[in-house]
């Protein structure tokens, strides 16, 4: 049986290659197996405290003294990761779109290595340099832009609530785009690079000026778009210490981006270090990371399964 | 007076340091078909590339000499004003692979607004898959996706949608290379019937001697980027006046 699963080898040296190499791909695994097991082991003590009810109820009610007076639920943090993940989907997708197009298309090819080796730079800077940038510069200027909106655009939920600082749900989200934006803009960049020259061509053989090409190219990369969207979301619902520092770590469920909110991820940063304190706390805040965990691996697993499919359709012409 | 259709004079074409085109020149009358013939590499597709300017995306052409359409000189309109009236099919089928075959032929006459509603928009994409003897095994499928055509119907959707534009010129660059025989055939058939019955002009580029007898008017033989011959394809085929086409018509070059 083992027989069948191990490689043939030819010499003595593949066989200790194997041996050698082989447990580097198991440690993986390994890993993976353990995160799973972890977050689900250390979450059940409160799911059966509060049941599935820790995912939908808004109360996080420590008790310095009885433990079953303890209350948790997660839904403004869930709430949370959401809404800024969706904020910031919407902020990248057009600076990751216009990057990527004005990289591919429009700059020198001589200047186009220096402007995407700026972009994946910034992808590489630390996400606390993001967050002190974003505590110091985006959330003061935030507090003006959001007083602003709230004192025109009132009647639209999504500035019914004064801000009584910058440090809000919006200046997270805000925040978390421009975060992802690199990383969305490489993939769109990859794929826009990628489009093979006879599609390119054609477009312009019909009298397509160039804008009308970038049109025509882009609603052909369409998929990639969305994948290079999902990772940004990915990105942005796992983002921990950037966001704990703009969003103003409150308990709300508003539909305003102008008051303070948690993320899941800024729950866990900001509680862990007491929750040993408490009975229940950080096993909520392990359900926390397991909701975290099941959600990244949805949006990437259906990333994975579109793109495949679109991939496999575009291969056949 | 003769209405040449196409004008190509002293032609210079570089790509980079390389000398592609050294000086070429012929002249299409209109409602002519006329093969640009000669063996691989001697800047035939640059020929066509050069009259709808698609050389432009090349950075590292250079053009020189002159190129006319209807006594236009291309280069004095913008490449997309060309383009829009000189259709081209390239030896790759190339449809949109993610949109459907309806809206691969209705993309252009789309972009350049040269129909008024929806209707008209029907009658032309089944004009041009008609043209490119497409219609009968796609009616029945126009919103399917092209991914699940033939190559050889590939290439005639290709061809309809450069027929859609209306094109008054348009250019083939070795089109039925990689098609099977079958499809190949319909497409010279429908090459044949645009030209007698809608008087398009036709600029055929092909290493095929016997394609080139079958239907071209006008015959040009090119070697090693010069115009080594040209004249009526009877003339030429049948009684070359250059070794190198005979060479050539023999399969030797």
């Amino acid at each position: 049986m083992l027989r069948r699963l191990l490689p043939e080898f030819r010499s003595n040296d593949d066989r200790r290659f194997f041996l050698l190499h082989s447990p580097t791909t198991l440690i993986v695994l390994l890993i993976l197996l353990s995160i799973i097991t972890v977050l689900m082991l250390y979450s059940v003590p409160v799911l059966r405290k509060e049941g599935l009810g820790v995912f939908i109820k808004n109360i996080w009610r420590p008790s310095d003294y009885d433990p079953e007076a303890e209350v948790y639920g997660l839904a403004a943090a869930i709430y949370g990761s959401v809404y800024t993940g969706l904020i910031a989907v919407i902020v990248a997708a057009p600076l990751a779109l216009a990057s990527a197009i004005v990289v591919e298309e429009l700059i020198p090819r001589r200047a186009k290595g220096l402007v995407s080796t700026l972009m994946d730079l910034m992808a590489a800077t630390p996400t606390i340099i993001y967050g002190i940038w974003g505590m110091a510069y985006l959330a003061p200027l935030m507090h003006r832009v959001l007083l602003l909106l709230h004192h025109h655009l009132s009647w639209l939920p999504f500035f019914s609530e004064p801000p009584t600082t910058g440090y809000t749900i919006g200046t997270a989200g805000i925040l978390l785009g421009i975060m992802a934006t690199p990383y969305a803009a490489a993939v769109i960049r990859e794929a826009y690079s990628m489009i093979p020259t006879h599609l390119r061509e054609a477009a312009y053989a019909i009298g397509a000026t160039r804008f009308e090409v970038v049109r025509i190219l882009v609603s052909l990369i369409k998929p990639s778009i969305l994948a290079g969207l999902a990772l940004a979301f990915a990105r942005a619902i796992g983002e921990t210490v950037a966001v704990s520092l703009v969003i103003g770590n409150s308990f709300n469920i508003s539909p305003s981006i102008t008051v303070p909110g948690y993320t899941v991820s800024s729950l866990i940063a900001s509680q862990f270090a007491n929750a040993g304190l408490y009975m229940y706390m950080e096993s909520a805040l392990f359900a926390g990371g397991l909701v975290l965990f099941i959600v990244g691996l949805v949006v990437n697993a259906l990333t994975i399964w579109y793109m495949k499919r679109w991939e496999e359709a575009i291969k056949r012409v | 007076m003769v209405e040449y259709a196409v004008e190509v004079n002293d032609l210079h074409v570089w790509l980079g340091e390389r000398h592609i085109l050294q000086g070429v020149t012929f002249r299409c009358p209109e409602r002519t078909v006329t093969a640009i013939m000669g063996p691989s590499g001697t800047g035939k597709s640059t020929v066509l590339r050069a009259i709808n300017r698609l050389l432009d995306l090349n950075p590292e052409a250079k053009v020189r000499g002159r190129v006319k359409i209807f006594g236009v000189d291309v280069y004095s309109v913008e490449p997309y004003v060309v383009r829009r009236h000189v259709g081209m099919v390239f030896q790759e089928p190339n449809p949109f692979p993610h949109i459907s075959i309806y809206d691969n032929v209705a993309l252009g006459p789309k972009l350049h607004g040269i129909v008024r509603s929806k209707k008209e928009l029907d009658e032309l994409v089944k004009w041009a898959l008609e043209k490119a003897m497409l219609w009968d095994e796609v009616k029945n499928r126009l919103y399917d996706l092209p991914t699940k055509l033939s190559g050889g119907q590939k290439q005639r959707l290709s061809l309809a949608r450069a027929l859609a534009l209306k094109p008054r010129i348009l250019l083939l660059d070795e089109p039925t290379a990689n098609i099977d025989p079958v499809n190949a055939m319909k497409i010279e058939e429908a090459i044949k019937s645009i030209v007698r019955e809608e008087g398009i002009t036709v600029i055929l580029v092909t290493h095929m001697p016997a394609q080139a007898v079958r239907i071209s008017d006008f015959l040009v033989f090119m070697y090693k980027g010069k115009v080594v011959e040209q004249g009526p394809t009877r003339d030429v085929a049948l009684h070359p006046r250059s070794e190198l086409t005979e060479r050539f018509m023999r399969g030797e070059l």
